[in-house]
């Protein structure tokens, strides 16, 4: 006798029939695949590692043979401009150079610009980024901007989005000197502290960057923290502020004023110590510079005429960025003043050539496309020659004689001792010595090129400890004389590149600090090793 | 003064939109395939549609689509079920909505991004606070347009009713609410279409899919192509849930044309 299915019945069929095809099509796999093709995640990004930071300084930016840049054609031909320069800035002391050849923001006649290099300028106040970029891609011509400001490592990720039009960098403006900062609750002491930890920070921007760089030269990767994105600084500020994450890469004030009203808060790290990874450049447009080659060069030699001016008379620089920056006080333009480096015509013009500082515009393109491209933001591959125009520079020689007369070091560097100050980060390096010997064989010669010279260039105003330790085998007098000689060896390759002998302080630990047992072979092999101790002055 | 709001039958005006489509689409080609606009600044149609493989296989498109989607719906539903009680009382109630004018009306004057510090601290940094966003972002424009529904409903039926007999209760239940519905309805369309305007405030923090989320960081890297294509997708949603309501809208209310 057959009975009817009532209505409810009928449904609860179709549903168990539903959920056991749906349970099948999952137990095969069917269901993944399907959402894989239907919503597919977006595409893992590989594991930055201290290995992407530091290209041999050899190979940067070769051009190739056969290939002949643009910019290496004499600057000519063009017209003269006859409007002001367009350029897009934002709130930031980098741009004190160029204020004060200005004296001001307006178009002056009366300023070094108009009366020395007869070029009038228009400096435009653009802080939101894409404003920015929407301003250079209309051009001067059209109500937009001839020139934007950007940072090398920014640069190197918009270049592609950015490379129908040309851009060319031609100049440095500033370093960021503790303009970019790390935010750590009471908890963090060094950057190894933030394994596991939650780090916000503006995706795809310095912030982002000096986030990877620190990370990788403590020892972690990119995913040894929780990372939290935001859309810019000031919110990266304002998540630490609310106490959401344990740490925020942020900029000057919010970054400082974060840190200072959390409880507990510090800052970690800062572009004062490293010094020499955010640069401020200006990009101009591809026919911009086509037309008007003239106009670019005048502007390059006021601007740098202005930067001396900048460097001499610090106060009266303050006073000026106070009355042309809208809601900036006097004290808050000396902070801003303090933040930044305004390079000169010889520091612009190491900063540009391959072979000149060790950090420089192509070792920091480079390094930056790297990690842009290993994290899934980057794409096409640009050479650093490709996107920088130094005819201008050159060409702008003339109005700075003295520019080849070797400059003072930046720095100044006591043999003080560091005492027990607190690393910043630790970047541990393994350097082969033959048994018993500190002599640097050309295989250590060349990890020290690609893991220390760039380290201690970044980080250019700090202190390096550099700590030799061994293993537990043999005797410890003899060890600790060794690691210490080995230490000494290493310091000697150091300033052989260049480097002040009192940046460095020599450890000879021995086998006192291990960081792994002594009774395997991979924990002695783990315990021979240098550490590099980054201390800020 | 012929065709003022002269009625249009159904085909006509489906001919018309298309022909309101098209020739939007023809001022688009003809702005850059014309070269009038640089492509750096307008993108070709070609170009944008170029842009949608890397954004669906790399970027995650259709997850971003859907957790844009959830967030906006949720702001949406929660707005709803606060704002129509809220509404239906103040309308109803003069009294109540005196007591709480000062409160709701410079609401609406919020610029909403001044709140994300505050949000940040209250409801931290995963989905509440994106909902929370969305939700005061709607909710301010949809409570006074719930108690103008209401005030709306003309004196007529309730007078009528009065003169029924009908008790409060039933003056609530049986004229105001049922005479406001139509016009709720309507509002909450609206609404709709304002969530979606405040996705990319929403997705500001700690967004690891979404619509507004990608469109920044397209921005970042000048991937124009990409920020149009993203805006395509977030018109196209508004669109067809415009629409989803304007149908649900049509059936429950049927009786009000």
């Amino acid at each position: 006798m057959a009975r009817q299915l009532t209505p409810l019945g009928r449904v609860l069929l179709v549903l168990s029939g539903l959920a056991l095809l749906g349970y099948g099509l999952h137990k095969y796999g069917v269901l993944d695949r399907v959402a894989a093709l239907v919503a597919p995640d977006k595409r893992a990004e590989g594991t930055v590692s201290r290995d992407d930071f530091g290209a041999p300084s050899g190979s940067p930016s070769a051009v190739p043979a056969g290939v002949t840049p643009g910019s290496t054609r004499p600057v000519g031909g063009g017209t003269r401009l006859s409007r002001p320069i367009r350029v897009a800035i934002v709130t930031w002391g980098g741009y004190a150079g160029g204020i004060v050849a200005n004296r001001g923001f307006a178009p002056n006649r009366n300023s070094v610009f108009g009366k020395e290099f007869d070029v009038e300028v228009e400096l435009l106040v653009i802080d939101d980024f894409e404003k920015s970029r929407d301003a250079f891609r209309a051009g001067g011509d059209k109500g937009g901007v001839d020139i934007m400001w950007s940072t090398v490592d920014a640069y190197s990720l918009e270049y592609g989005g950015l490379a129908r039009l040309k851009p060319k960098a031609f100049l440095q403006y500033d370093w960021s000197r503790g303009g970019d900062a790390i935010a750590v609750d009471a908890s963090i002491k060094s950057v190894a502290d933030l394994r596991g930890k939650k780090l916000a920070c503006a995706e795809a921007t310095p912030s982002h960057y000096f986030a990877l760089y620190a990370l990788t030269q403590g020892g972690l990767t990119n995913r040894d923290v929780e990372w939290v994105f935001t859309t810019s600084a000031v919110e990266a500020a304002n998540v630490f502020k609310a106490g959401r994450v344990d740490a925020a890469v942020s900029w000057s004030p919010d970054v400082y004023i974060a840190a200072r009203e959390r409880q507990g808060g510090h800052i970690l790290a800062s572009t004062r110590e490293a010094s020499n990874l955010i640069a401020d450049i200006f990009v101009a447009r591809g026919d911009f510079i086509e037309q008007h080659p003239e106009d670019l060069r005048r502007f390059v030699g006021g601007w740098l005429k202005g930067v001396e001016l900048a460097n001499a008379n610090p106060d009266a620089t303050a006073a000026l960025l106070a009355k042309s920056f809208s809601g900036i006080g006097l004290e808050d333009a000396k902070g801003m003043l303090q933040d930044v480096k305004l390079p000169t015509y010889a520091e612009n013009r190491a900063f540009f050539d391959p072979e000149g500082s060790l950090a420089n515009y192509h070792t920091i393109y480079k390094t930056s496309q790297g990690i842009w491209r290993k994290i899934g933001k980057v794409k096409d591959v640009y050479e650093p020659y490709q996107t920088v125009d130094t005819r201008f520079m050159d060409a702008a020689a003339q109005w700075f004689p003295k520019a080849s007369e070797p400059a003072a070091a930046e720095f100044q560097f006591t043999a003080a001792p560091r005492g027990n100050a607190a690393p910043i980060l630790t970047k541990t390096v393994s350097i082969y010595f033959p048994s018993g010997s500190a002599t640097l064989d050309e295989n250590a010669k060349a990890v020290l090129d690609t893991q220390v010279v760039d380290l201690a260039a970044t980080f250019g105003s700090a202190y390096l400890r550099i700590a030799g330790n061994t293993d537990n085998v043999g005797s410890p007098e003899t060890n600790q004389r060794l690691s210490r000689a080995r230490a000494e060896a290493v310091t000697r390759f150091l300033v052989s590149k260049g480097f002040d002998r009192n940046k460095f302080e020599v450890v000879g630990n021995g086998p006192n600090k291990p960081v792994a047992s002594n009774d395997t072979d991979e924990g002695r092999a783990k315990n021979r090793r240098t550490d590099f101790e980054v201390l800020p002055r | 003064m012929t065709g003022v709001r002269e009625p249009v039958s159904q085909r006509k005006a489906r001919s018309l939109a298309l022909a309101g489509f098209l020739s939007f689409l023809a001022v688009w080609c003809v702005l850059s395939y014309g070269g009038i606009l640089p492509e750096v600044i307008l993108p070709s149609p070609t170009e944008v549609l170029r842009a949608f493989p890397a954004l669906h296989f790399e970027e995650a498109l259709v997850r971003s689509a859907g957790w844009s989607l959830y967030r906006v719906g949720m702001g949406f539903l929660l707005s709803a079920a606060v704002a129509i009680p809220l509404g239906l009382l103040m309308g109803t109630f003069p009294k109540v909505k005196h007591f709480l004018a000062p409160l709701v009306d410079p609401l609406r004057f919020l610029p909403i991004s001044a709140l994300v510090p505050l949000f940040l601290v209250w409801f931290g940094i995963e989905e509440a606070m994106k909902i929370m966003l969305l939700f005061v972002g709607t909710f301010v424009y949809l409570l006074p347009l719930v108690v103008e529904a209401v005030e709306n409903v003309e004196d007529v039926y309730l007078q009528t009713a009065v003169t029924l007999g009908a008790s409060r209760g039933q003056l609530v239940r049986h004229v105001l609410v049922p005479g406001s519905l139509p016009a709720i309805g309507e509002a909450l369309r609206v609404m709709n279409g304002i969530g979606w305007t405040y996705v990319i405030l929403a997705e500001i923090v700690n967004a690891r899919y979404g619509l507004g989320h990608l469109i920044t960081v397209a921005g970042k890297r000048s991937h124009v192509d990409q920020i149009f294509a993203g805006v395509l997708v977030i018109l196209f949603i508004g669109v067809v849930t415009d629409w989803m309501i304007r149908l649900a809208n049509q059936q429950l209310f049927a009786w009000k044309r």
